[in-house]
């Protein structure tokens, strides 16, 4: 195993009578993509503040880079490691790209070039222009460009999409895969169900504070993602009452389509097999499952565009 | 480079290339100190108040009489006034009414009576011939015991009939009326320009002089002018009100984008932000100052110069007021609040402070309450350091201005959130 960077142990965070964060413990290895996956409310920023060391823990244990974020003197040496794009990324209006990349960089002592930095987020053409003239996917580029500055080991990415059209969102997850990439390690946080998937390489689904799976996308899917799923479209219901005798789990939808459930690939291949056995010509689709089904099976809901479950 | 002087060089950037704050931080200024000088340094002529003077005292083929003439004549030599003329046939308030102009104004009114001449020279013979009297009377007092029986009979006689005339003559007074409106805020002014006018001219025709003479000086070295004496107020409300309004607007917006939570998360210390930021007040002051002193030269021949006391107090006074702008952008939330709380503590203090009227105006709890405020010092230090030379009046005031500049800046620092709950 890699080496831990992370290292959080029955972590709570108290507001009152609310716990925002309800006794999580985690590790973070070197190299690795890690999402927080979860709606809003559900503990993701108060956990990475906590771990960023601007917001105090009620109870437990949080180390970074062996550095507990609960002593001052080791705040100082957590802060000159990490980078962080904080939610909602700003900087100050009226100073350019570089110039504000320079002010987060003015603050260590070790730095990288912030051309350098430009240049590794593509954002050269953009150096001059001031921060209120970009659009939003260019500001959180800016954000990630900013987070680098200071050649960190650990980044923090904290919803970098969130509010982003497409494209832009694509544009941030090739970021992403680049730090990757340099070996930078990531904490990101989400609550784009694609996003974790395609980008993380281990996943802690949150919600209402506690962490309700871990583990990489692979493993979850075939933990709690449930069978795959074979569409056959404007099938028939004759169609549907064969297979149904044959294999059980399937169904004729409002649609006209047939669904069958399988439980692995050499049941789908049988599927197929009667299929081209009938001289079946219609149109087939293959649904594996996804995080979205794992969500829905481990905390029973979904989570809509703006971050909220339901 | 240090930390502050990074923070110091973007919120300074950031500030320069905002037109608003830009126009706020300087140019606002400088429009009022345009303005109040307008008002204040008396000076392009064309301001002379208009005054109706209506002529009664006529001589028998309708001419004014001469004294009545020369009483006008007198007036217009203040050059305090613009004589208007209001024919002796007509309603004076009415006519006055009427011919105000296009801008109208305030309507005032002098009436010289019917019999102005005839009184005037009736009532100097009396005052003439009492004088003469009283004169010989002491005269033959001093001289009696060394005259003969003949003499004394002879200038008794002469008294007595001298007597007789002054009591014979008529004691006529004559009266000049002045109609004002009571809402005419400068009407008590323009009272007493005329009655000074009336008594010079009495002065004049009895033939009597004023025994006792004025020497108008100036308190200070150099002589200045009154522009000189608003200037170090409005430099020291607007270091004010670029720190407490614009500093903790800047603080709160800066705080709501969290671009204060971003910074917060670097090895950046909340003591070097707001180093940084006091820095960037001061430089604001100093450009402010030097600006508004610059514009005062050109436009009013402002003989004020700053020296380094003048520096030092402005400096003082930017962490002072800094201080105070981080306390309220630590202690309200949103950009409104700040701008709220901002303007109702910089405006009563902008008012009772005397940087725009002296405080000898207010009354007496008034003056109490302007003692508890930091403005107070800080405008009257500097118009010490600016003006009047007065170092020790500096020193006092300087000594008050750092010590709240500390305590602000610490309170600041306390209130100043660097952490999330």
């Amino acid at each position: 195993m890699a080496n831990t960077v992370v290292e959080v142990r029955s972590l709570v965070k108290q507001y009152g009578s609310l716990n925002a964060v309800d006794d999580i413990s985690f590790d973070l290895y070197q190299g690795e993509v890690f999402a927080f996956l979860g709606p809003n409310g559900a503990g993701k920023t108060t956990t990475v503040e906590i771990l960023e060391c601007i917001r105090p823990l009620t109870k437990g244990t949080a180390k970074v880079f062996g550095y507990d974020v609960t002593k001052s003197e080791d705040v100082k040496e957590i802060k000159k490691r990490i980078g962080v794009l904080p939610q909602e990324f700003n900087a100050l209006d009226k100073l350019t790209v570089k110039e504000n990349i320079d002010l987060i960089g003015g603050m260590y002592e070790r730095k990288i070039d912030t051309m350098e930095v430009i240049r590794l987020l593509d954002l050269a053409d953009k150096a001059k222009a001031k921060f209120e003239t970009l659009s939003g996917g260019l500001k959180q580029r800016v954000g990630v460009a900013a987070a680098l500055v200071n050649d960190p080991q650990l980044v923090f990415l904290d919803e970098p999409t969130t509010g982003l059209d497409p494209k832009a969102r694509r544009d941030v997850w090739v970021v992403i895969e680049n730090l990757k990439k340099l070996g930078k390690t990531v904490f990101l946080t989400t609550h784009y169900m694609e996003e974790a998937q395609v980008l993380a390489d281990r996943i802690a689904v949150i919600n209402k504070g506690r962490i309700a799976v871990i583990g990489s996308p692979q493993d979850l899917i075939s933990q709690y993602g449930g069978r795959k799923i074979l569409v056959v479209r404007k099938g028939s219901r004759e169609l549907a009452k064969i297979l149904q005798d044959k294999y059980g789990s399937t169904m004729f939808n409002h649609g006209g389509d047939v669904i069958v459930k399988v439980d692995d690939v050499k049941e789908m291949w049988q599927v197929l097999s009667t299929l081209t056995e009938m001289k079946m010509d219609k149109e087939i689709e293959i649904q594996a499952p996804t995080i979205e089904d794992v969500f829905l099976k481990v905390v029973g809901g979904r989570i809509t565009e703006e971050g909220e479950l339901k | 480079m240090i930390r502050p002087v990074v923070i110091f060089l973007a919120v300074t950037k950031n500030w320069i290339r905002s037109r608003s704050g830009l126009f706020f931080s300087i140019m606002f200024p400088v429009l009022l100190l345009l303005v109040f000088g307008a008002i204040f340094s008396g000076g392009g002529g064309g301001g002379a108040s208009t005054l109706f003077v209506q002529n009664l005292d006529r001589n028998p083929g309708g001419t004014a009489t001469q004294l009545s003439v020369g009483f006008v004549d007198a007036l217009n030599s203040t050059k305090t006034f613009t004589i208007k003329d209001v024919p002796a046939d007509s309603d004076a308030k009415v006519w006055a009414r009427n011919n105000l102009g296009p801008l109208g104004g305030n309507i005032r009114i002098v009436i010289i009576s019917q019999g102005f001449q005839d009184d005037v020279l009736n009532g100097t013979l009396k005052v003439r011939v009492g004088i003469s009297y009283s004169t010989l009377n002491t005269t033959y007092q001093y001289f009696a015991p060394y005259l003969s029986d003949t003499e004394k009979w002879a200038y008794e006689q002469g008294l007595a009939q001298m007597r007789q005339y002054y009591e014979n003559l008529a004691d006529r007074r004559t009266s000049l009326t002045i109609a004002l409106d009571a809402s005419d805020q400068s009407g008590a002014v323009i009272k007493n320009i005329v009655m000074n006018v009336a008594n010079a001219f009495n002065y004049h025709i009895i033939g009597a002089t004023s025994v006792i003479e004025f020497t108008d000086e100036s308190v200070t070295s150099n002589r200045y002018g009154a522009v000189d004496y608003y200037l170090p107020g409005i430099i020291a409300a607007f270091i004010m009100t670029n720190g407490i309004i614009a500093l903790t607007s800047n603080t709160t917006e800066f705080k709501r984008r969290g671009i204060i939570k971003r910074l917060s998360i670097t090895p950046l210390t909340k003591f070097d932000w707001i180093i940084g930021n006091v820095l960037s007040q001061t430089l604001l002051s100093l450009m402010l100052t030097a600006i508004m002193i610059v514009v005062g030269w050109i436009v009013f021949n402002v003989q004020a110069i700053p020296d380094a006391l003048t520096v030092i107090m402005i400096f003082l006074g930017s962490v002072m007021f800094s201080g105070l702008g981080m306390i309220l952008g630590g202690l309200v939330k949103d950009v409104e609040a700040a701008s709220a709380l901002g303007n109702a503590i910089a405006f009563p203090m902008m008012f009772l402070s005397g940087t725009y009227f002296p405080m000898d105006f207010m009354p007496s709890y008034l003056q109490s309450v302007s003692r508890v405020l930091p403005l107070t010092y800080f405008s009257e230090g500097l118009r010490y350091a600016l003006i009047y030379r007065y170092t020790e009046g500096v020193l006092t005031n300087m000594a008050v201005v750092s010590a709240l500049a500390v305590a602000f800046i610490i309170l600041g620092s306390v209130v100043t959130r660097w952490k999330e709950k």
